[in-house]
């Protein structure tokens, strides 16, 4: 027994004996060198702005002589590996910013040559462009779809305006009526020889869709280009994303790219519904929490579906324990569904068999456990006969809806009802929507609407309400006008990504 | 107890061992061994590619008799300043159709070929041709062309398991290199001369070896092709009830 202790003891040594003592053993202070008057952040114009600072540089060692470089690399990049590029080899900088608008980092390198000793200090740079901040409109004129922009120079509110802008940079319009306007910074695009993250804006109509460079406007794809093999039948509904991955529906049927790999941003096969390549029509309404599946309808057999970016099938719901309704063939026609949060839902369905019964319902929109807590709606509630609808994202637990030219608003906790607005007589209702943006780097932008659309004669109105609990303020914050009309719109600005916005209508 | 302190001597004897560092010389004997592309050959997961390659002159035009496929060779043992060749010989393959020398490969020692088999001066590395004839038994078919590399006055043999490589031609319909385990594993199933018919019938693409290493270069163009064969083949299947498409061995067609 004793000499089992003696045989470990002596394997433990010799295992031991193959290790380098890598201990430090210089007891010397440690060198600071301290770098000041360099911003966390800058806003350079490409081609227009400079990058000019003249950071101080002190070191705790006396003596100390520096030698110093700037340079610069591109951030978000799947795909390769980003490359600083040395700007220039002095203290002071002085630069025209040349790079195309996107994420940036400036590096600033402090090297004490005495010592060796170097510190390093990044700041971001947002390149940007005049199409890089401003509210868009996405709005259509006889049966043509354009982008307007509106600038926003010092703060959200507009004050100038560039018609047709993508017309402008692409000399075409879009065939079609505009319904939606959707923004990604990981979008791929062919960069060079390679295809690598792109602040990218797509632009969609009922007949027609392009995805363009938000920094110049420029189409990256058109309908087709979207495509490895285009669909025949164009008619978009909606585009979207997922756990690291794009969908878009087209006819009814689901294409994806799984992001999370190379691609050259372009849609592989309609997906499939099951083994046997049925036929199935997805809804427009979907609800998506951006980093996971997202949830669709099929309105041909009233079921809930999911899907993954690399897959080739859609992916089976399964249900709740507890929910009312099963997520399977459940009779019902889904005539809204939209986002609350990463974590709720709603939607509003009406039975098949009778059509007068219609369901508010209350969503946990986990695909491995989908819950429908539902809540019938009575003939005389406004809801009952709401044509569009839009949730408050992250914000009250209310619904704002239309009946004919009134915009009125339900509080989901109580079924309180309550008219919020009346569009003038002359004016039709494009659609509504919540929108709000609060990424705090960006706070003189910051904003928190109801958006309301409407069609007056051959010009769209759109007005941008502020709330108090929930309700409207009684005059619109600002309204914009423009020829045509609105399909959707859109805030810009070097800070918004592909998570700023809920995807859902 | 006795056993138990054996084996830790043993282990001690191991583990002092293991501390020690081992060194192969190469420069006692000039060797020579065949190895993966030169672009791979400091990967060692790829030093057992290429052992095999497929060929078929499907593709081609009647006019085309003859092509070539090349394997890498290497030298082992330092550069010289004058040529060296290197010689090849044939290996028959128990139950395999043996290919036949000047019927369905231009034989090793033609007068052709013998100045291509040769580590030129200065150089450690060799592309070795191997020239197939389109011989009209071809059409009905595939032979195996297994050869090893047998020492000369400049070359002993390298490591055993690098001195053989083996071509695979026909003039039918076959498993292109790039159909590989993986794909076969992940994308397009089982290889059959059927399901590549019915991929080139459906697609409209040759599903040859260059159209495969162009696909699989990108994961989403190799998703769309799979999806699109595999619809197709779910279409076909409908379209042909209890009667589902089947392989040259009678099993059923199935993408995974």
């Amino acid at each position: 027994m004793k000499n089992r202790f003696l045989y470990i003891l002596l394997i433990a040594s010799v295992l031991t004996s193959c290790f380098k003592d890598k201990g430090n053993y210089v007891y010397t202070e440690h060198e600071e060198i301290t770098v000041t008057g360099i911003a966390a952040s800058y806003d350079k114009i490409s081609l227009v702005d400079k990058i000019t600072i003249d950071p101080t540089v002190t070191s705790n060692k006396t003596g100390a002589e520096f030698k110093y470089w700037w340079g610069l690399y591109e951030t978000s990049v799947q795909g390769a590996v980003p490359k600083v590029d040395t700007l220039v080899r002095t203290k002071a900088i002085d630069y025209l910013v040349v790079q195309p608008a996107k994420g940036w980092v400036l590096v600033f390198g402090a090297k004490n040559i005495k010592t060796g000793y170097t510190k390093i200090v990044t700041s971001n740079i947002n390149v940007i462009t005049q199409f890089t901040r401003g509210w868009y409109v996405a709005k259509t004129e006889s049966g043509k779809t354009d982008l307007d922009l509106y600038t926003t120079p010092t703060t959200i509110l507009p004050v100038g305006k560039v018609e047709n802008v993508f017309s402008l940079a692409n000399g075409r319009k879009l065939n079609g009526k505009a319904h939606s306007l959707r923004f990604y910074s990981d979008y791929k695009s062919l960069t060079g020889t390679s295809f690598l993250n792109t602040r990218a804006l797509f632009v969609v109509t009922n007949e027609d869709a392009s995805v363009v460079n938000i920094g110049t406007i420029k189409e990256i794809r058109d309908f087709n280009g979207l495509f490895f093999n285009a669909p025949s039948i164009k008619k978009p509904d909606i585009l979207c994303n997922g756990a690291q991955s794009f969908f878009f529906i087209n006819n009814g049927r689901l294409y994806s790219i799984y992001n999370m790999s190379s691609n050259t941003g372009q849609f592989g096969i309609s997906q499939m519904v099951n083994e046997y390549n049925s036929d199935y029509k997805l809804s427009k309404f979907f609800y998506t929490p951006g980093f996971m599946d997202p949830l669709f309808f099929d309105e041909l057999t009233s079921t809930f579906y999911s899907a993954g970016g690399a897959s080739l099938q859609l992916a089976s719901v399964r249900d709740a324990a507890t929910t009312k309704m099963p997520s399977k063939n459940n009779n019902k026609n889904l005539l809204y569904l939209g986002f609350k949060t990463t974590a709720a839902a709603f939607g509003v369905f009406q039975d098949r068999t009778n059509p007068n019964l219609r369901i508010l319902s209350t969503i946990t929109p986990n695909i491995n456990s989908l819950l429908m807590i539902n809540d019938t709606l009575a003939a005389n509630e406004k809801l009952y006969s709401a044509t569009m609808h839009t949730l408050f994202n992250g914000d009250e637990n209310m619904m704002y809806f239309v009946v004919g030219r009134e915009i009125w608003s339900r509080n989901l906790s109580n079924r309180f009802e309550q008219l919020q607005y009346t569009v003038p007589g002359d004016e039709s209702i494009s659609f509504i929507r919540h929108q709000k943006y609060t990424t705090a780097s960006d706070a003189p932008f910051n904003y928190n609407y109801v958006v309301v659309a409407t069609k007056k004669g051959d010009t769209y109105v759109i007005r941008m309400f502020t709330k108090t609990s929930g309700n409207l303020n009684p005059a619109p914050a600002f309204t914009i006008t423009g020829k045509g009309e609105a399909g959707d719109i859109i805030y810009m600005s070097p800070s918004v990504g592909g998570s700023t916005y809920p995807n859902t209508l | 107890m006795k056993n138990i302190k054996y084996i830790l001597m043993a282990t001690v004897l191991l583990l002092l061992y293991s501390c020690k560092e081992e060194y192969y010389l190469y420069n006692d004997i000039k060797r020579i061994q065949f190895g993966p592309d030169i672009t791979r050959i400091y990967t060692p997961s790829f030093n057992m590619a290429d052992t095999t390659k497929g060929y078929t002159f499907f593709y081609d035009n009647a006019s085309k008799q003859i092509d070539t496929i090349f394997f890498d060779i290497y030298a082992i043992g330092g550069v010289s300043t004058k040529d060296r060749s290197f010689k090849l010989e044939q290996v028959a393959v128990p139950g395999a159709e043996n290919a036949v020398s000047g019927k369905h490969y231009r034989p090793f020692n033609d007068a052709t070929l013998v100045s291509k088999y040769m580590i030129k001066a200065g150089a450690i590395h060799a592309k070795v041709p191997v020239v197939m004839l389109r011989d009209a038994s071809l059409k009905t078919t595939t032979v195996t062309l297994k050869f090893q590399i047998a020492e000369n006055e400049n070359f002993s043999i390298g490591e055993p398991s690098n001195v053989w490589r083996k071509a695979i031609f026909t003039d039918r319909l076959s498993q292109p290199n790039s159909w590989d385990a993986w794909l076969t594993q992940y994308y397009l199933g089982k290889y059959s001369v059927v399901k590549h018919s019915f991929f080139i019938e459906k697609s409209g693409q040759k599903w040859d070896n260059d159209f495969i290493l162009l696909i699989r270069a990108n994961f989403a163009e190799l998703g769309y092709w799979k999806g699109m064969v595999k619809a197709a083949l779910i279409t076909y299947n409908a379209q042909n009830p209890g009667n589902p498409l089947k392989d040259e061995t009678g099993e059923i067609v199935v993408i995974p």
